[in-house]
């Protein structure tokens, strides 16, 4: 028992090292486990405010830039707007023809972000709505460019966001005009790929990528980026589309939710 | 340094990891101080304390978000608090360009874990390519390191207990 115990003692460095390594690897095996996922929505909720000087400091920091953007954009969606206005009216009087039934049922819920994560690469953000914001699991995060990515945790006042760049993110689309299908997933910096997409589908660079509207989280034609190179190998049967994103994604403040609403 | 002095160290750098990241990053790619932390603590204090210290700051900076792959820092740094404590009292005993590869090798192979759960698309697609982003990503936290050694050399860590 003695010589059990030395040896025990002796050897404790190794043994740590195994006892962390299973209980890491136990971890990362039950990322999706109810009691982990309840602890990183408590810790979130209790610990987020951690990183708001940070915030803080970069608001100040990016305030002047971000302004001199909206003024631009202003000026542009001014311009727009006219042509929108007439677009609309038609619309409106062709729906009413063909009896168009309302389908969309989200509203936008726009929520301030808190942290952008420690890691040493981009894949997650925390914001300020939650539980309490009726914000739910799986519901698509978005930017004025497009989608960026959707809610992974819900705590009361605080929401985890996988983001677009997450290695594990993945999104049905949609290319136009050609309306071709396929499955959207992070490659590097801003830029995605399209795989299972049919080989003789006509793409061209340039096209725009949006959500297809066939999975239960993201409403279809949402803006999700452009196509920027085609690969169509001869030894494959699909085609690669690459897209790239919007690249707003490392400094990002202010983001919506896309929540559905109440039918009461 | 006393176990209070490596907690507020560990704090100090876990908030230095949260806070500033997000300012140092260069498309998408971030510095890691929390590996620059465990690797020193590892070679002062041994492998016990450099475990210890990397799992619970890895755990902690997973807990402030991460989309997917949660545990994997606690995992990559109990691997180089481990590794790192190896590098405790050597440096007299090998040669230096020997001591300062191994540290180096130690890094790599974070980032080479980080990276491959991370970048697996891109490892599986173009192996060229996550080649340069596992390069890119490591060397930008050797720049820190760099600058480190200027006023905390690791050779001096190494040794920090011996006398």
């Amino acid at each position: 028992m003695h010589s059990f115990y030395l040896s025990i003692v002796k050897n404790r460095d190794h043994l740590l090292f195994i006892l962390l390594t299973l209980f890491s690897l136990n971890i990362l095996l039950n990322n999706d486990s109810p009691n982990t996922l309840l602890v990183r929505a408590k810790f979130l909720d209790s610990f987020s405010f951690i990183s708001s000087p940070s915030k803080w400091l970069k608001t100040i920091v990016q305030l002047e830039e971000e302004t001199q953007l909206l003024r631009e954009k202003n000026l542009q969606l001014a311009l727009q707007s006219d042509e929108m206005i007439r677009s609309y009216e038609e619309n409106k009087n062709l729906k009413k023809l063909l009896d168009y039934k309302k389908d969309s049922n989200f509203d936008l819920v726009a929520s301030k972000v808190l942290n952008m994560g420690s890691n040493s690469n981009l894949s997650s953000i925390t914001i300020n709505v939650g539980l309490n914001d009726k914000i739910k699991v799986n519901q698509p995060v978005i930017i004025p460019e497009g989608v960026i990515g959707k809610t992974i945790l819900v705590g009361k006042s605080t929401s985890l966001v996988q983001l677009i760049s997450d290695v594990n993110y993945r999104a049905s689309v949609r290319i136009y005009p050609s309306g071709s299908v396929g499955i959207l997933r992070f490659l590097r910096d801003d830029i995605c790929e399209v795989r299972e997409v049919q080989k003789n589908a006509e793409i061209k660079l340039g096209d725009a990528v949006m959500t297809s509207g066939f999975s239960d989280i993201y409403p279809s034609n949402l803006n999700i980026g452009n196509v920027i190179e085609i690969q169509d190998e001869i030894s494959s049967f699909q085609k690669i589309v690459k897209v790239r994103i919007s690249s707003n994604i490392g400094s990002l403040m202010n983001v919506f939710v896309l929540r559905e609403q109440d039918n009461e | 340094m006393n176990n209070f002095q490596i907690f507020f160290i560990a704090a100090l750098f876990l908030f230095i990891q949260l806070l500033l990241v997000d300012f140092l990053s260069l498309n998408h790619i971030r510095p890691d101080f929390l590996v620059i932390f465990t690797l020193y603590t590892s070679m002062i204090k041994g492998k016990t304390y450099g475990m210890i210290i990397g799992f619970s700051i890895g755990i902690l900076s997973n807990l402030f978000g991460v989309g997917s792959y949660f545990g994997l820092e606690p995992l990559s740094l109990t691997i180089v608090g481990y590794l790192g404590g190896y590098l405790k009292n050597i440096y007299e005993k090998v040669l230096p360009y020997i001591f300062h590869m191994l540290w180096i090798l130690i890094i790599l192979f974070h980032f080479l874990i980080i990276c491959y759960f991370r970048y697996q698309n891109i490892y599986i697609s173009d192996l060229i390519e996550f080649l340069f982003i596992w390069f890119a990503t490591t060397s930008y936290t050797l720049l820190f390191i760099l600058s480190i050694q200027f006023i905390f050399p690791f050779r001096e860590a190494s040794n920090a207990e011996i006398s």
